[in-house]
């Protein structure tokens, strides 16, 4: 066969090769470059900060990421979630400038912690999560306490049934319980402040890997019972009072029983830096402490710093 | 197929025998067209179902503007860029070294333990889970190379995982050249690199190029490989700049914002994540149907 016009041929195809992987790249990218006619200049060196844990603050996260964005263009903000226990992890590991988590660091974390970075990580307070008990909105019940919530939760626990707790569902008796995977820290704080540390949790709980997942699910099912930050209310579910004890008196969450910590379940949210932060994540945090970073933390439906 | 039915309708009586196999025979086309048309329905259900449910959101804008209050507003510009990004640099990666491996185990390699190892392993590691390729890349890219959670370390785990099926596809191609073609280059005193420069690649090239490139939507759609080494919940990145991000960045991607706004952002409007899929839908078929309009190209430049 005509070895020359393979050649040829050849030469043609490598060229048309190149044009397709050109091709390929362009069509991805040209409409955007028709874009950037009008669009915003690239601005010059942008210096990039990893935040990275909790799954109850990563709403907050993202929106201090994006306020912050306005305040200071040349930082970007980079928010993954995941839960508590990953943040901590990207923290020991040093993957991470800011470690959100919902719940403080054990002893060992902050060991292995100093161990990898030669210095205790950093605690930062940003703000408080009330932890919220929510039911479907068709359930009756509108008070529980934590000696319930921890008879209803803990292994061997006596109550898995709606009328213990005194109220009659026309759906069924049984008591679902919606709780959280075990790296999460709102599952960490739950079982810490409820169940008790020496206690198991009840097994048979539906463990969802997501706050949002938890009300969701708790909207869709009528018998169920469950727990998650209470910037994750919808209006497709209720929110009951909680008490300490039997007997004392009920109370809602919000930001006034969060602060003069008449709220049973509240909790700090913390952010971790694996030493004294560089200047740029500083600035960064600093301005999460500032009003307008606050003011944030109450828009996303969180308990925002007490003012001094 | 009407020609010979003419034909013997022409030299011989219809009998009933003859009746009953035509019968058969249009009973069976139907039967089997009617599977056919089946595979085409559940894609047309899920496009026309997407884009019912996503319509109050597409525009423009909704392509090109960065998430806004809290990801509930605004567009996805940093989500589809993201995506551009890892699929781009991904398949920069993995097509060249998947084909070059499958040219060397096709046209040289000779049948003995060294490659029936590589085959082995090309094989078991296109089995491999996805979401082990996302551990696998945090242990070695993030971690041990220390590149970080970054776009370079998310988009070579992705290219580790695409690897195999690029090389598996081009064997195909490659073996779909007649060996008699070699034969006949070797015979007039070519070497194996002049056979393959001048015979084979060029006769299997639109085989290979269609394997590399139906891998993007396989690259565009993965979630777990890229949650643990590069793709992140939110990051904002300048509008229009189609440069935003580096290669050490971490971005976002779509499928990860699906997940995410699905599973994590309250209250946000129920054609968001149907807008999301639509456009990770689209950009797959998009780049799907420019791989089928080349290959067909190609194909009817073939001379055999």
């Amino acid at each position: 066969m005509m070895t020359k016009k393979h050649q040829l041929q050849w030469g043609v195809r490598v060229g048309a090769v190149a044009a397709i992987a050109a091709g390929l790249a362009l069509s991805g990218c040209g409409k955007k470059e028709e874009a950037s006619a009008d669009g915003v200049k690239p601005v010059g060196k942008i210096t990039s900060i990893q935040n990275i844990g909790s799954d109850t603050m990563v709403n907050l996260a993202q929106a201090w990421a994006e306020g912050y964005h306005k305040v200071d263009p040349s930082v970007s903000v980079e928010v993954s979630g995941g839960g508590s226990g990953i943040g901590v992890a990207a923290l020991i590991n040093g993957t991470c400038e800011i470690a959100n988590s919902s719940r403080a660091l054990e002893p060992d974390e902050v060991t292995k912690a100093k161990a990898r970075h030669g210095h205790d990580p950093k605690e930062h307070l940003v703000g408080w999560d009330a932890l919220a008990i929510y039911v479907h909105p068709s359930n009756p019940i509108t008070e529980i306490s934590v000696e319930e919530l921890s008879e209803i939760y803990k292994e061997g626990g006596k109550i898995d049934k709606w009328s213990q707790v005194g109220v009659t569902l026309p759906g069924g008796d049984e008591m679902i319980r919606v709780s959280r995977q075990n790296n999460s820290g709102t599952y960490h704080y739950f079982r810490e402040m409820v169940v008790g540390k020496k206690s198991d949790m009840k097994l048979g709980s539906r463990d969802m890997n997501g706050s949002k997942d938890v009300v969701e699910l708790v909207s869709r099912t009528p018998n169920s019972i469950g727990y998650s930050g209470l910037g994750y209310k919808t209006a497709k579910v209720k929110v009951i009072k909680v008490s300490k004890k039997k007997g004392d008196p009920h109370v809602e969450p919000s930001i006034a029983t969060t602060w003069d910590k008449s709220y049973p379940i509240a909790r700090p949210m913390f952010m971790y830096t694996p030493g004294q932060p560089e200047p740029h994540v500083q600035k960064y945090l600093d301005w999460i402490l500032t009003d307008a970073g606050q003011k944030v933390v109450e828009e996303s439906g969180y308990v925002p710093l007490q003012k001094k | 197929m009407s020609v010979p039915a003419s034909s013997t309708a022409g030299l011989f009586t219809e009998t009933p025998f003859i009746r009953k196999k035509r019968r058969t025979e249009r009973l069976a086309q139907c039967l089997f067209g009617a599977m056919a048309l089946a595979m085409v329905i559940p894609l047309l259900l899920i496009l026309g179902y997407l884009v019912f449910k996503a319509a109050p959101l597409l525009s423009w804008d909704f392509l090109t503007t960065n998430p806004t209050n809290g990801m509930r507003k605004g567009g996805i510009w940093s989500a589809l860029l993201g995506t551009v990004y890892l699929v781009v640099i991904s398949l920069c990666i993995s097509a060249p070294i998947g084909v070059l491996a499958a040219v060397y185990l096709n046209e040289y390699a000779k049948d003995n333990w060294f490659t029936r190892i590589v085959n082995l392993s090309v094989v078991n590691l296109a089995g491999v889970p996805s979401i082990v390729h996302a551990l696998f890349g945090l242990g070695a890219f993030v971690l041990f190379a220390r590149l970080d959670r970054s776009i370079l370390a998310a988009s070579l785990t992705l290219a580790i995982m695409t690897m195999p099926v690029i090389i598996a596809s081009t064997k195909e191609a490659l073996a779909s050249v007649p060996v008699s073609f070699r034969e006949a280059c070797w015979n007039v005193g070519a070497t194996r690199w002049q056979t393959i420069k001048a015979i084979v690649l060029p006769n299997s090239i639109s085989g290979i190029l269609t394997g590399v490139i139906l891998q993007v939507s396989r690259t565009a759609g993965e979630t777990a490989p890229i949650m643990f080494t590069g793709a992140v919940f939110y990051r904002n990145i300048p509008e229009g700049n189609v440069f935003a991000y580096g290669i050490k960045d971490q971005c976002m991607a779509l499928s990860m914002h699906l997940y995410t706004v699905t599973t994590q952002v309250t209250n946000a409007p129920e054609a968001l994540p149907y807008a999301i899929a639509v456009t990770l839908l689209g950009t797959v078929l998009l780049v799907n149907a420019t791989a089928i309009v080349f290959r067909v190209w190609l194909r009817n430049r073939k001379k055999w």
